[in-house]
């Protein structure tokens, strides 16, 4: 096991490698120079070339990249080109608004999710499973931007339920951090919620129709110790592996909801970089998010292990 | 040559500036203390220093945080600021008498020595964006605590209204020392402002406390100001509408009409101080032919613009100069009405690439052009792209047409210099005319204020004929809050001034 773990990080090497290639190319060669978003109304050719000697951006790309790399290696992540903020200290800040928000809104989808499709597999073909499968569809269907506009419109501006926009750390106030982060956690949970019952429906059909279930009811098992014992666990693996892979797209994947909530998080911030050429943050988040994916796809891996006893990593 | 730093302002801001009505303030009882007043920004801040600001909504926190030298009345006159009095007779040796008395908030005095250090910081700091406002400006004599005289390398008669902005703008020493590298992040007691910085969260809110020994008696009257970075017009709207913020400078068009209509909320609005249009590249085909620039100038229709895009905020525009400015010419409309015969008199059957961002408003500005012009047999191609690259390949020459929009200086010089000036700093359009240029340079050094409107007259007849740029609208500078927010002055510069606010 701890072999197996250790051979899956060694192997991350080279893939955060190749993604910083990668990542590094795209950027640069992406047209747009942070001089001139830096300067905006105050440019001049004298300025701008001395930003560019600053930034180092007069130097061959490549030189750019082994000097950007070298010091990754160092564990110096550089400093915002746009605010001279360190580049650690500009993501760290903003990391718990995006795990509280990611968090709250993937709880949001498995506690929609896992009892619906649930419930629309066992009850196939009924009229529970048909609207169930209608939510789905809309779910997966309505684009995540167009969730927030009705959200913000009927529980914020009309209903005055919700705060609009805005952050309130836990460790503040509790209960005014939940208050602000529902809207933009069910804006953003709710394509997730849709995906999940999907794949908790498709494989608990799959799973009832297991010889076990059929000994399991002869033995007289009850329906409900049946279903939620013996099906939900081994129905789950599928849901494990596209929940694994929300839980690495927290850190990108809250980019339209953070932004139109003005939620103080990384994809706002990766956003707002993006837009002002911000070379050393972008960097920084995109390598952040590359090691998130890679993790969670080793914890995904090691949760089948506890799921089903029969996948073994020894 | 120094320049008056002009003002580029991203386009999706200025087209969704609102107007129509007179500006002024609003009054409405005794004024109260206590509460805070929550100010959505259109943008996030990068920087809290003057030194290397170039973000309009910087300026706009630091009007409340910092003062400058010289202040401006909202008919753009410049006034006393940290300088009491001046005297400028001498057109290369300005002398200052300064504010006695001022302290910054971390407790230390305002005086000459200040002043000098201040003035030495932005002309030589490494990262500073100020080196050109002040490129005038030899050295600072101090003569003792509340006298200067700024030495000059030639008379410059845009220095004072320099001044009113960010290279006036004074900082206590001691802060920006005990800042070091994360001054700019957080400028603890560096000001003498009305409002004292207290935090930063990026991304979240900027919080600003009562100056309780400001200066100036019985000001301010709010205990603190909160400011909310909200990068959408439409986000802006709701966040008023649910009580999260109570004042915001910048709204939808769309909107401007339902808010006035709505009673829980005050609109009001004043001449802004910058331009809009478009420039065309006089150094590449189609437009180094100047007929083809006249016959685009000729077939647009300001009106039209103006109407449907703008839904009838703001005035139909003829020049760089606006009719907030002093130098501004009335008479100036020789493109005034479209002519789409005239046009095709001029020259038709061309085509060309009008560049712009993916801003909804941008489009549909795009799209109306692009019919405007069809109807003078010129076809308009609309290439679409993100701000930061169209920013990029205008400056470079890369372009037949380019959108942009500019929220103009105080002084007539940093609507016109840098742009139209053989090889100014934003002459994206390649222009060059030695008149003009005479002009130019004359209306910078001539401390003589009519002979200055005549040179930015003549420069500017001549530039709208020349059409490097077409000119459409002047926009407005509005404030929209809640019924809460009284005795609102507003400004033409588009800077919310927070002092004399009160909340009740």
């Amino acid at each position: 096991m701890t072999t197996y773990v250790l051979r899956r990080l060694m192997l991350m090497l080279p893939v955060a490698f190749l993604v910083t290639i990668g990542v590094f190319m795209l950027i640069h060669l992406s047209p747009g120079d942070p001089a001139l978003i830096l300067l905006g109304e105050d440019r001049t050719p004298q300025a701008i070339a001395q930003i560019h000697e600053q930034l180092g951006l007069d130097k061959p790309l490549y030189v750019q990249y082994f000097i950007w790399l070298g010091r990754i290696a160092h564990g110096d992540w550089g400093r915002s080109v746009t605010t001279h903020e360190p580049v650690a200290q500009a993501i760290t800040e903003r990391l718990p608004a995006t795990l509280e928000l990611g968090i709250v809104a993937l709880v949001w989808s498995l506690l929609v999710a896992i009892p619906l499709g649930t419930i629309a597999a066992v009850r196939r073909g009924s009229l529970t499973d048909q609207v169930a499968t209608g939510i789905t569809v809309a779910g997966v269907s309505i684009p995540n931007f167009f969730i927030v506009i009705v959200l913000i419109f009927v529980l914020s501006v009309t209903l005055r339920l919700f705060p609009f926009g805005g952050y309130v750390p836990l460790t503040t106030d509790p209960w005014e951090s939940l208050r602000h982060v529902l809207l933009p956690a069910i804006a953003l949970g709710t394509a997730g919620a849709a995906i999940n019952m999907r794949f908790t429906r498709s494989s608990m059909i799959e799973v009832l129709n297991h010889d076990y279930i059929r000994t399991a009811r002869a033995k007289g098992a009850s329906w409900r110790r049946v279903v939620f014992v013996h099906a939900l666990k081994n129905a789950l693996i599928p849901v494990v592996t596209i929940v694994g892979l929300q839980i690495g797209g927290i850190i990108e994947g809250a980019v339209v909801t953070e932004t139109v909530f003005t939620w103080p998080g990384v994809g706002r911030l990766a956003v707002e970089s993006i837009f002002n050429r911000d070379y050393t943050v972008i960097q920084g988040i995109v390598l952040l998010a590359a090691f998130s994916y890679m993790v969670a796809n080793l914890l995904v891996d090691l949760v089948y292990g506890w799921l089903d006893p029969r996948i073994s990593y020894a | 040559m120094r320049r008056v730093a002009v003002g580029l302002f991203w386009l999706f801001l200025l087209s969704a500036c609102g107007g129509g009505g007179g500006g002024g303030g609003q009054a409405g009882g005794t004024p109260q203390k206590g509460g805070t007043a929550t100010i959505a920004l259109e943008s996030e801040l990068r920087t809290l220093d003057p030194l290397d600001s170039s973000l309009l909504v910087e300026r706009e926190v630091f009007y409340n945080m910092y003062d400058s030298l010289f202040t401006i009345d909202p008919s753009l006159k410049i006034k006393a600021g940290l300088v009491k009095s001046w005297d400028i007779s001498d057109p290369q040796n300005y002398k200052f008498t300064l504010q006695d008395g001022v302290k910054f908030h971390d407790g230390t005095p305002f005086n000459g020595a200040s002043v000098k250090a201040n003035i030495e910081r932005f002309k030589t700091a490494a990262n500073s964006r100020r080196k050109s406002d002040l490129a005038s400006v030899k050295s600072v004599e101090v003569t003792d605590d509340t006298h200067v005289i700024f030495h000059l390398a030639k008379p410059d008669a845009t220095l004072l209204a320099t001044l009113v902005d960010r290279a006036g703008m004074m900082l206590s020493m001691d802060a920006v020392a005990k800042g070091g590298q994360n001054f700019s992040l957080a400028p603890t007691g560096a000001g003498s402002g009305p409002f004292e910085f207290v935090e930063w969260k990026r991304n979240d809110h900027l919080t600003l406390k009562k100056n309780p020994s400001y200066w100036k008696s019985g000001v301010p009257y709010l205990d603190g100001v909160t400011y909310r970075a909200i990068p959408d017009v439409n986000a802006i709207l709701s966040a008023l509408k649910t009580g999260d913020i109570d004042i915001a400078r910048v709204i939808g068009s769309k909107d401007v009409a339902s808010i006035k209509a709505d009673s829980n909320f005050v609109y009001r609005d004043t001449p802004a101080i910058g331009f809009n249009g478009f420039e065309l590249n006089t150094g590449a085909p189609p437009f180094n032919d100047a007929a083809k620039r006249k016959a685009v100038a000729t077939a647009v229709d300001r009106y039209a613009i103006l109407k449907n895009i703008q839904f009838n905020i703001g005035v139909v525009g003829y020049g760089p100069i606006p009719p907030s400015s002093w130098a501004f010419d009335a008479s100036e409309k020789i493109y005034d009405h479209a002519d789409a015969a005239k046009a095709k008199s001029i020259a038709t059957g061309f085509s060309f690439t009008y560049k712009t961002t993916s801003d909804p408003v941008a489009q549909q500005l795009a799209q109306l052009l692009q019919s405007e012009l069809a109807a003078a047999g010129i076809t308009m191609k609309i290439q679409s792209e993100e701000f930061a690259t169209l920013v990029q390949e205008c400056e470079a020459h890369q372009f037949e047409a380019c959108g942009v929009n500019w929220s103009g200086r105080i002084d007539p010089d940093g609507n016109t210099y840098a742009w139209w000036h053989t090889g100014g700093s934003f002459n994206d359009s390649q222009y060059s005319n030695s008149q003009v240029d005479a002009w130019l340079e004359d209306a910078r050094v001539n401390s003589d204020q009519a002979k200055r409107r005549q040179d930015y007259q003549n420069a500017q007849k001549q530039i709208v004929a020349d059409a490097p740029y077409v000119f459409t609208f002047f926009g407005v500078s509005p404030q929209i809050s809640n019924t809460k927010i009284h005795a609102f002055t507003l400004y033409p510069d588009l800077m919310i001034r927070m002092a004399e606010v009160w909340k009740g």
